[in-house]
């Protein structure tokens, strides 16, 4: 069906166009809404006090003081969370994990930073935080562990000893072939251990909830700041011990998500149960001190990482076993489960291994982050091959096209049993290479320059998994959402659609885009559709925005919703104009016949018609509205390669990027303009996590020391270096007119290039970069370090 | 102690005469007192730039202002700049520019911008990215707020072509 | 992140706000731009009973004066008008360069060097400028007026000299040398320095160099003057060598931190490097006119 309805529209070719977004006005003119900016009347407000040590045994807690308090209306501590709710549940569980319950609030030991262990409520905010500050809790430091490796040691403290015996919460190894004998036969091998940093994904608004509770009408309304506002309604009703049916989840804008957002958190669980409680509306917004300790973080782990080839360079095993940093719980994402699928990269390699193992620490937990494991392996292959290339004195550009899979090959199931669904590889390794003129600069060699500084050139080639391989494949790892989308349409007696979908906006241009879909199926003009998004009261049932999945599911929800739609309108009018249904098509504002556009009727009056039941063709029955459920047949591979140009001081160790080129194809482009701010903004993104943005934990104390906005180095519009973007259009041939997902592949190629540019330019002198980010003090100890006359560099 | 302060204020155009707590941030004020929520609230610590908004023609950061300190000052919100119902320049330009995504950050640039285009000054890329490197946005990469920006205090957008040209003169 | 409750006062002068912080012995603040101070309040890390607002003060420390050599920055002018200021760039060219690098367009605009200088950031841009021109820093208390040399204003990181029912009038600045640079490196833009310096010194027809000051930021727990460096500078002709020693004695007076944005070794090595480039750079200016 998916090829059949591109030919058919009528309307003139909105799928595909750079129309303005439907998001924008209102956001445009403060008229957004987002959840900070919902207070009914009568709010309370209310605030979290928090563990301030890393590990430690809460021996009394005094709230009295803070009960005394003028305008406190409420306290609550361990012992009522665990009387009166659930733990919050995973939804998405590694397989084979032992199940560590996660109250809203610490029970005895508190296992990270800014674990909530009181809260309360007050007529002000600033009335809450003073309470906080006046409960007395007595803790007793417990022995802390913050590093990843370190928690695996024998000895390390324990951070769950009632459910586990040391830190290691999983492994979960996969292979093909035999990796093992693969590298004992290659002509060279390199290994690298890889430390990528942690990062926040800090979305610029903070999380927020308003929470009501009506006793009489047993009904929690919960305006939440959520990417996924059906799941955590599903997780407040277990928790409350509610019916799914009595919990409702507004969620209206969202401003930004980044997989920080997905699922329910201890705080939003606190406020319904003080809502429920006081019998007034609670409201909590997180500040950025909380933020950075109470909101997951993303991507820390460890890759220890084996690429083994032959003379030629043809690679014959890949092996990646890597650990993430899960931190204190087991956050409802939990860490980065997507370097297993894509470790081995576009490339063609039989035999692998890949191990993934999951470390609890005494930090903040780790969730979702955008490219959730993609970034992290990336850097562990990529600059394993330069490397590999430098050993077998092949250039880095030509050993990575010996190896890409190319278009012939695709489909290709990796080794890990992905399957790459259709691409031209090494179509976009060229126009990164054309376009940095890689000859021209190779000649002119790595310097050092008129300017003292050493330049290189760095390649990094990726894939990225958009969409989820099917619902048969998450109820393997017992996840608990579905691989569809699901979208309402209902017809309106303005001759309009309003269209229902329980994906909220947070950045996605997932309105635009959806109606994109629907004016190019069903033929109604752009603007005549309405997108509602985010109230679990009225759309459907849906799964929720991440994983890049949205419009890979989305787009076949609101076709197969707005074929069923016009499919109805068409009978309808062809009723009443008194036509053949295969004669008519809906132009715009009005259904036309073909032959004779004089003969219409308008969508204002077959809509109304359907809508009254009045003028109904024979056995029509009234009302005109479709829900459509779509699951993609698979996940859909983006990819891309990158170059990045650089240019190094080697005695200071400070760089700069001169240049930065990204071929990407995200298959059939629904909106350009969104794609490349996708793109771009993922940019952005990778570029923080990979040069400035990391969350140091301080071995001793535990404490996380760059917890405000002032010590995290998010780039501003001055840090962003020039970036140069190119396209293919590859459609995918799994989903819905071809689309594949965009949202994280910008995630994923600054660290490799970078780092590869960094060591090409300092090439002669065996230079080694092995960690994100990568900072100006950071080369300067991998020039130190380097076995090969680092010395001769300086001064 | 921690009485509440009277103060008069002009917000957009309109006189308000409010008692305000010490305690209270500017865009506390604007968003709970008066109910304008376009001026966002993103970090309280005075870097992410969302509470932008304008006094006396000045951006500045609401969440380092007192709401006492308001008192006999004009402010000026994102709320004010469409006139009418119809956008200004700078928000049409965005939209355009496809200068926005969640939209979170976008009335702190939009005010940033407002006093860079009210200043008359003629900036090259870099100085406007300069100018607009106190809000912070997550989202677009900055290209099309720049964009953006450019276009309307420059007259015309220009391309990533044309700032190459500009870094190399 | 909401403040503690706390008073706030709007004194209509100088004498009376002075009042106001001895009645308050050391339980008030002075509220001028509030860059630093309000994020502070609301993280609770002070809890001051009063916030002594002194922006109504502009007719006493808002204006940039002049007499003769001398020149003097109120208080309250704000980073933005300083950065503007004809007279500023023209005799203090060097603080003109500075403010560029301090904060962004909001900050600057609310931001006042007064409240830069009683901040004492060992990262701080204006107190670097004030400790390198030989500034004197203009305070005010119940016991009256008196002018605290620069280099005795700051004792520590954060820390300086003025007690609690004190605040600080103004800057003033005597003749200046006759060119001067300013560096700094930060993790992203604009944000606190890593390393800076600044530099003014005079070139002499015979290429020697003469009252030179280098004062520098990040390397200690306040900004420093590099007296070594100063010393072998004065009175030099600055060629390879010279330049290259010279750089290499300001570790004598860095005791750098260790902190999220570089580790103190990593500040003891770019020290001498870039301080060594800033000044070739001023000594390849000067002979090109």
């Amino acid at each position: 069906m998916s090829d059949g309805v591109a030919t058919e529209r009528r309307a003139p070719g909105v799928l595909g166009a750079a129309v303005p977004r439907k998001e924008d006005d209102r956001l445009l003119q403060g008229d957004g809404r987002f959840t900070d900016d919902v207070e009914p009347a009568r709010s309370l407000h209310m605030a979290v006090g928090r563990c301030p040590f890393p590990h430690a045994r809460v021996e009394s807690i005094d709230v009295a003081p803070a009960v005394a308090m003028p305008g406190v209306h409420g306290v609550f501590t361990g012992v009522d969370v665990a009387a009166r709710t659930e733990p919050i549940s995973v939804l998405r569980p590694v397989p084979g994990a032992v199940h560590l319950p996660f109250y809203a609030l610490a029970q005895e030991v508190c296992v990270f930073e800014g674990q909530p262990v009181v809260s309360v409520i007050a007529d002000s905010r600033q009335l809450a935080e003073d309470a906080v500050e006046a409960i007395w809790i007595d803790y007793e430091p417990l022995d802390h562990v913050t590093d990843t490796l370190a928690a695996l040691e024998p000895g390390a403290p324990v951070l769950h000893p009632r459910q586990m015996d040391d830190n290691l919460l999983v492994a979960n190894p996969q292979h093909r072939g035999d990796a093992e004998k693969a590298l004992q036969g290659a002509a060279a091998v390199v290994e690298g251990r890889f430390h990528i940093g942690r990062v926040s994904p800090l979305p610029m608004e903070p999380r927020a909830i308003v929470a009501e509770w009506r006793p009489g009408a047993r009904e929690l309304t919960a305006h939440v700041s959520t990417q996924v506002p059906h799941l955590v309604r599903m997780q407040l009703a277990e928790s409350l011990r509610l019916d799914e049916g009595d919990v409702r989840v507004v969620t209206g804008d969202v401003g930004g998500g980044f997989g920080l957002k997905l699922g329910l958190y201890p705080e939003e669980l606190l406020a319904c149960l003080h809502a429920i409680d006081a019998r007034r509306p609670v409201k909590w917004t997180e500040d950025r001190l909380e933020h950075f300790r109470a909101s997951t973080h993303g991507r820390e782990s460890v890759h220890e990482y084996r690429v083994g080839a032959d003379a030629e360079g043809n690679f014959v095993a890949m092996t990646d076993r890597y650990t993430t940093d899960l931190g204190g719980q087991n956050s409802p994402f939990g860490s980065a489960q997507l370097s297993s699928i894509v470790f081995s990269g576009p490339y063609r390699v039989e035999d692998g291994e890949v191990e993934r193992r999951v470390a609890l620490t005494n930090k903040t937990p780790i969730g979702a982050y955008r490219g959730y494991g993609q970034p992290e392996v990336d850097l562990a292959r990529e600059v394993l091959i330069d490397r590999l290339a430098r050993k077998l004195e092949i250039d880095p550009l030509e050993i990575r096209m010996r190896n890409l899979l190319t278009a012939e090959e695709l489909p290709w199931r990796n080794a890990a049993g992905a399957v790459y669904d259709s691409g031209d590889y090494p179509r976009c390794l060229q126009m990164v290479a054309d376009a940095i003129d890689y000859e021209g600069l190779r000649a002119a060699g790595r310097g050092p320059g008129a300017d003292g500084r050493y330049r290189g050139i760095g390649f990094t080639a990726f894939v990225e998994r958009t969409g989820y391989a099917s619902a048969k494949f998450l109820a393997k790892r017992g996840s608990r959402f579905g691989a569809h989308e699901s979208v309402t349409l209902r017809a309106n007696r303005s001759g309009g659609i309003d269209l229902f979908t329980g994906v909220s906006t947070f950045g996605q241009s997932n309105e635009t885009a959806f109606a994109q879909v629907c004016a190019e199926v069903h033929g109604i003009d752009f603007d005549a559709i309405r997108v509602h998004a985010g109230d679990t009261r009225a759309t459907p049932l849906n799964t929720g925005a991440f994983a890049s999945r949205t419009l890979i599911a989305g787009a076949g929800a609101v076709r197969d919703a707005a074929l069923m739609l016009r499919d109805k309108t068409l009978r309808i009018a062809a009723g009443r104009l008194e036509v053949d249904v295969d004669e008519l098509e809906i132009a715009g504002d009005a259904v036309v016949a073909r032959a004779d556009p004089a003969r219409r009727v308008s969508l204002v009056d077959v809509h109304t018609a359907a809508i009254v039941g009045q003028g109904l063709p024979e056995g029509e029955e009234p009302g005109l509205e479709s829900t459509a459920h779509f699951e993609p047949e698979d996940a859909a591979y983006a990819y891309g390669s990158a170059a990045a140009v650089v240019a190094v001081d080697a005695e200071t160790g400070e760089f700069e990027i001169e240049r930065f080129v990204l071929a990407h194809d995200s298959g059939r482009i629904v909106n350009p303009k969104a794609v490349e701010g996708q793109v771009r903004g993922a940019l952005a993104q990778g570029f923080g996590a990979a040069l400035t943005e990391e969350l140091r934990y301080e071995a001793d104390s535990g404490q996380l020391v760059n917890g405000t906005m002032l010590d995290y180095f998010v780039p501003t519009a001055s840090d962003m270096p020039r970036v140069e973007l190119l396209h293919t259009e590859v459609p995918s041939p799994v989903t819905p007119f071809g689309v594949r997902g965009v949202g994280e592949t910008g995630t994923i190629p600054p660290g490799a290039a970078v780092a590869n540019a960094i060591c090409d330019a300092l090439a002669e002198f065996d230079v080694e970069i092995s960690s994100l980010p990568i900072t100006p003090e950071s080369v300067w100890r991998a020039i130190r370090k380097a076995g090969n006359g680092g010395d001769g560099l300086e001064g | 102690m921690d009485e509440a302060i009277e103060i008069t204020v002009t917000v957009n155009g309109t006189v308000h005469r409010e008692a305000v707590e010490p305690r209270m941030h500017a865009a506390d004020f604007l968003r709970r007192v008066l109910g304008l929520t376009g001026t966002h609230v993103g970090c309280e610590q005075g870097v992410c730039g969302m509470c932008t908004v304008l006094l006396d023609g000045e951006a500045v950061k609401g969440c380092l202002l007192l709401a006492p300190q308001l008192d006999g000052h004009e402010v000026r919100t994102v709320e004010s700049l469409a006139e009418g119902g119809e956008p200004a320049p700078l928000q049409q330009a965005f939209k355009e520019a496809h200068g926005l995504q969640c939209g979170f950050c976008t009335p702190g640039m939009l005010m940033t911008a407002t006093a860079l285009k009210e200043s008359g000054r003629r900036l090259d890329r870099e100085e406007i990215r300069e100018e607009m490197s106190g809000v912070l946005c997550r989202c677009t990469g900055y290209e099309g707020i720049v964009n953006a920006v450019d276009a309307v205090i420059n007259g015309g957008a220009r391309t990533v072509a044309a700032e190459a040209g500009e870094e190399e003169r | 992140m909401k403040p503690a409750p706390f008073e706030y006062l709007r004194p209509e002068s100088v004498a009376e706000a002075v009042a106001t912080l001895d009645l308050y012995g050391g339980m008030a603040r002075v509220l001028a731009g509030g860059q630093s101070l309000v994020p502070m309040l609301g993280m609770r890390l002070m809890k001051p009973s009063a916030v002594v607002d002194i922006n109504g003060l502009a007719e006493e420390l808002g204006r940039i004066e002049t007499r003769g050599s001398e020149t003097t920055i109120g208080a309250l002018v704000r980073y933005s008008d300083a950065e503007t200021s004809p007279v500023i760039s023209e005799r203090l060219p060097l603080l003109t360069t500075a403010i560029r690098h301090i904060g962004d367009r909001q900050v600057r605009n609310r931001g006042t060097l007064g409240g830069a200088v009683a901040q004492s950031d060992p990262t701080g841009e204006v107190a670097l400028v004030a400790l390198t021109l030989g500034a004197t820093i203009v305070v005010v208390g119940p016991a009256g007026e008196r002018e605290v040399p620069a280099e005795e204003f700051f004792v520590g990181s954060y820390a300086n000299v003025l007690a609690a029912e004190e605040m600080i009038t103004g800057l003033r600045f005597g003749v200046v040398p006759a060119r001067c640079a300013f560096f700094e490196r930060g993790r992203k833009h604009n944000d606190f320095a890593v390393l800076s310096l600044a530099i003014a010194a005079t070139p002499e027809p015979d290429g020697t160099w003469h009252d030179v000051r280098v004062g520098m930021g990040g390397v200690n727990d306040r900004p420093v003057l590099a007296r070594a460096t100063m010393a072998r500078l004065e009175g030099a002709r600055w060629d390879g060598a010279t330049l290259a020693e010279a750089a290499g004695l300001a570790l004598e007076d860095a005791d750098p931190p260790d902190d999220v944005r570089a580790s103190a070794e990593y500040r003891e090595h770019l020290l001498p490097i870039h301080l060594r480039r800033v000044l070739a750079a001023m000594a390849k200016e000067a002979e090109h006119g």
